[in-house]
């Protein structure tokens, strides 16, 4: 029965993707491990996306203090703002627009920088300097972004929850330590684990789809250009479908 | 090479921003469930535990000590429910401490709290058994609520009955409006107010008797070791004093009686009161009124004996005569 | 220069029979595309051999299948007396640090300064050697090929023809026996185009080196290559060298010619 089209481009894709990942499990884990390029990798990736993410994540903080606050002023809950925002931070918030401007950032330098390098026949060129590719390029970028996105949402939470703090003060008056006090009380283990857990999967999207994309590249600029952009709409989607799966997971274990 | 170095410095800073920051989340979020720390297990048993889960916290006389870890169903009527407690908490804690539910704030989560004893019952040991104390539940709170709300109703309904029938009662009414009450109590007060007045004059005459002692008129050694004279001075002053007494106190009954009749008669109840309180106040007006006469009477007795004392005859001789 | 040159002729004669590159019955297709069919090369030590075909006709095919980075349907690849089907990775990588290949595009790392370029093969083949060495080795082989003020700028900051140097540097910095070129001339002016044949001319015989020159461009091939194989249909069509195609009266041989 044949498929339309855009369906089999689709399926192509997906099995495509899934090989690609297939291959990283296959490879990722033997000898030789590129410790110095995946700790350049952690580097650009991580620390260089520091900055980014930590100003969304303080205005993200501090513009939803401002638009819970109406409500709960509303409600006589103005004293729950803290608990409210720790929440929705840590358990929802944070992770993913974290990982929604992580895509944004470094799904699509990896798409381009691995589409170029295709193009421009670097990745042959390693080949030929007895460097696998795959691992050179593919596994450190993959790696790193799955070690790093988790550091960089903790960041962006507790930039996040800074930013929170700075808006009651706008209106209201609170101390930092009972500011957090409330905050960690809100909290539990059940609310920190599995959004942490999360992230870990979000950052092996972006890497893993990044990766592909760019690796996937077709020869020319607008081929780069293309898996770029591809690169950032298909992990970001990614990261909702797994946001989704997060939730029903944890839904299923009774941590919610 | 060197910038790659310091690139590695700055990693390294980041993860362990990143690392130092998760834990010390982890620390303030597991602060509270004990997961560090040492801690012992508390046993309590209830029958119903209204939504009580592993995590809720316990209080030790409103302090966080600890935290539920596991429910339990014994039987059909009994649950039981352990309790992490903080090791620092042992020296504290006495087999006889008595645990009870509530509810933090309105609506809050449900926790334990353990209220001490205060009978110098032996030290709790881990795994120990606490004694509960039924709490009220905004339910069982309810319940009373609704049971006090019949009574209520009951009672207004008798109430209801009760005016119906004094408003349909017309000799109450009548009992009510009677003006003759009061003109008769203000003739009594009148009497007494009299009577009053004749002792305050009789007083007056014996400070005029003792003054003219004083002065010298007449014998005062003889006055002084005639013990007959000086028995009958007594007695009238005793006399006198009684009267005033009985005065004092009927006028203050008087005043208690208008006052009340006032007031029965504003708030539009208990006729059947001042009734009763009218007998009474006759029979103590007609008291009075006789402890005054014989007062007066015994009064007169003394004056009399006085007068015809050889001693003070002369003055009262004399006396007359500055009168004519 | 004489005795030079007497010299080599002679190694020549005594290596004559010494081929490092043999390529017998080459297929490889792409779909419906036969690139490849029935090809035959051989490449004897210290010779120069141009493969000459239009664009697409597969050159570019071949000496991937030579490296190894695309895998021929049937036949068979001897390099340096190894037939490279039978290859682990491991065995694969050491002979690949025995063959250069000059890429089109140069492929030189973007992200890398030209130093570090030229030390990736260097590292990446573990080969053993101090700092002083290594950098020894760097500035040695860039000034071979005149850009030894280059060594601390990026890629991006050089200029086409100064790149394909680059990358040349980076091909010879490990001492291959064999080169490949794949169409060096490309994308550079004639000016340049001559400077860069001129040099892998230089080089091959400094370095002592085979080279086997993909190209279309007739004025590279006929300063690099002692000897010509024309690739049509995927397959060897002629050879010979520069002047005797050219004396060739086959249409399909005469329009590279002209």
């Amino acid at each position: 029965m044949p498929l339309p089209p855009t369906w089999q481009q689709f399926l192509d894709e997906a099995g495509g993707l899934s090989r690609f990942t297939g291959r990283f499990f296959s490879q990722g884990f033997k000898p030789r491990y590129e410790i110095t390029e995946l700790l350049r990798q952690c580097y650009i990736i991580g620390y260089k996306s520091l900055p980014l993410v930590g100003l969304t994540g303080f205005i993200m903080g501090l513009v939803l203090t401002m638009q819970l606050r109406p409500s709960l002023i509303s409600y006589g809950a103005e004293s729950q703002l803290p608990a409210m925002v720790g929440i929705a931070v840590v358990r929802e918030i944070g992770p993913v627009i974290t990982a929604l401007i992580f895509a944004g950032k470094i799904g699509s330098s990896i798409g381009a920088e691995l589409g170029s390098m295709k193009v421009t026949e670097q990745i042959d060129a390693m080949e030929v300097s007895g460097t696998n590719p795959f691992k050179y390029l593919v596994v450190t970028r993959v790696m790193a972004a799955t070690l790093m996105l988790p550091v960089l949402v903790i960041l962006s939470d507790a930039i996040s929850l800074y930013g929170s703090y700075l808006g009651i003060n706008i209106k209201g008056v609170i101390s930092m330590d009972l500011y957090f006090k409330q905050v960690f009380d809100a909290l539990s283990f059940d609310d920190f684990v599995p959004a942490f857990i999360k992230t870990y999967f979000f950052g092996f999207a972006v890497g893993m789809v990044g990766c592909f994309k760019g690796f996937n590249s077709s020869k020319g600029t607008e081929g780069v250009g293309r898996s770029a952009n591809s690169a950032v709409v298909v992990s970001s989607v990614l990261i909702f479908i797994l946001d989704l799966l997060a939730v029903q997971i944890t839904d299923i274990l009774g941590l919610n | 090479m060197a910038k790659r170095a310091i690139n590695n410095v700055k990693l390294g800073f980041f993860v362990l921003a990143g690392l130092l920051i998760m834990i010390f989340s982890l620390y303030m979020i597991g602060k509270d469930t004990n997961m560090f720390g040492s801690n012992y297990t508390l046993k309590v048993r209830f029958e119903n535990v209204h939504g009580l889960t592993s995590g809720n916290n316990v209080r030790y006389s409103g302090i966080q000590v600890g935290t539920v870890k596991r429910v339990k169903i014994l039987s059909d009527t009994l649950i039981e429910v352990s309790m992490l407690i903080d090791t620092k908490m042992k020296q504290y804690i006495h087999k006889n401490d008595i645990v009870s539910m509530s509810t933090d704030g309105l609506m809050g989560n449900r926790i334990l709290n353990i209220t001490p004893a205060k009978d110098g019952s032996p030290l709790a040991e881990n795994g120990d058994l606490l004694i509960t104390k039924k709490s009220v539940s905004t339910d069982e709170m309810l319940e009373t609520l609704d049971k006090t709300n019949k009574n209520i109703r009951d009672i207004s309904q008798e109430l209801k009955l009760t005016v119906l029938k004094i408003n349909n009662s017309s000799a109450l009414w009548k009992l009510l409006t009677e003006e003759t009450l009061p003109d008769n109590l203000r003739a009594s007060s009148f009497s007494i107010r009299k009577a009053a007045a004749n002792a305050d004059g009789m007083v007056q005459d014996l400070h005029t008797i003792i003054n003219d002692l004083r002065a010298g008129k007449g014998s005062l050694g003889s006055i002084l070791t005639d013990t007959a004279i000086a028995y009958n001075l007594n007695e009238a002053v005793l006399s006198i004093q009684q009267v005033g007494n009985h005065a004092d106190e009927l006028v203050r009954e008087l005043d208690d009686l208008t006052k009340g009749l006032k007031s029965d008669v504003n708030s539009g109840k208990g006729p059947a009161h001042a009734i009763l309180k009218d007998s009474t106040l006759v029979i103590k007006l007609n008291n009075s009124l006789s402890n005054i006469e014989k007062g007066t009477e015994a009064f007169n007795q003394n004056m009399e004996a006085l007068k015809h004392n050889f001693l003070l005859r002369g003055y009262f001789k004399r006396l007359e005569k500055r009168k004519k | 220069m004489e005795q030079v040159l007497t010299i080599k002729q002679e190694s020549k004669v005594l290596e004559v029979t010494e081929n490092v590159l043999v390529i017998k019955s080459l297929y490889k297709s792409f779909g419906e595309n036969h690139v490849l069919a029935d090809f035959n090369l051989e490449l004897r030590k210290g010779e120069n051999v141009a493969v000459l075909g239009k664009s697409g006709s597969g050159k570019s095919v071949l000496i991937k299948c030579i490296i190894g980075l695309l895998v021929p349907d049937t036949g068979s690849i001897n390099v340096l007396g190894r037939n490279i089907e039978e290859l682990s990775i491991h065995e694969m990588d050491e002979l690949r640090t025995k063959i250069g290949f000059l890429f089109q595009s140069n492929a030189l790392y973007d992200s890398m300064t030209v130093r570090e370029n030229l030390e990736f093969p260097l590292r990446r083949h573990w080969i053993k050697l101090s700092a002083g060495e290594r950098d020894k080795k760097v500035m040695e082989v860039l000034t071979n090929v005149g850009l030894a003020h280059t060594v601390d700028m990026m890629p991006v900051e050089l200029s086409g023809g100064m790149r394909k140097r680059i990358a040349l540097a980076r091909t010879l910095i490990l001492d291959p026996e064999i080169i490949l070129y794949d169409e060096p001339t490309t994308g550079l002016d004639p000016i340049t185009g001559k400077g860069i044949s001129t040099l892998i001319k230089e080089m091959g015989e400094k370095y002592n080196t085979s080279a086997l020159i993909i190209s279309h461009d007739m004025s590279c091939i006929r300063a690099t290559a002692d000897r010509i194989v024309m690739l049509i249909d995927g397959r060897c069509y002629a050879g010979g060298t520069y002047e005797e195609l050219r004396e060739n009266k086959d249409p399909k041989v005469k329009q590279f010619f002209e």
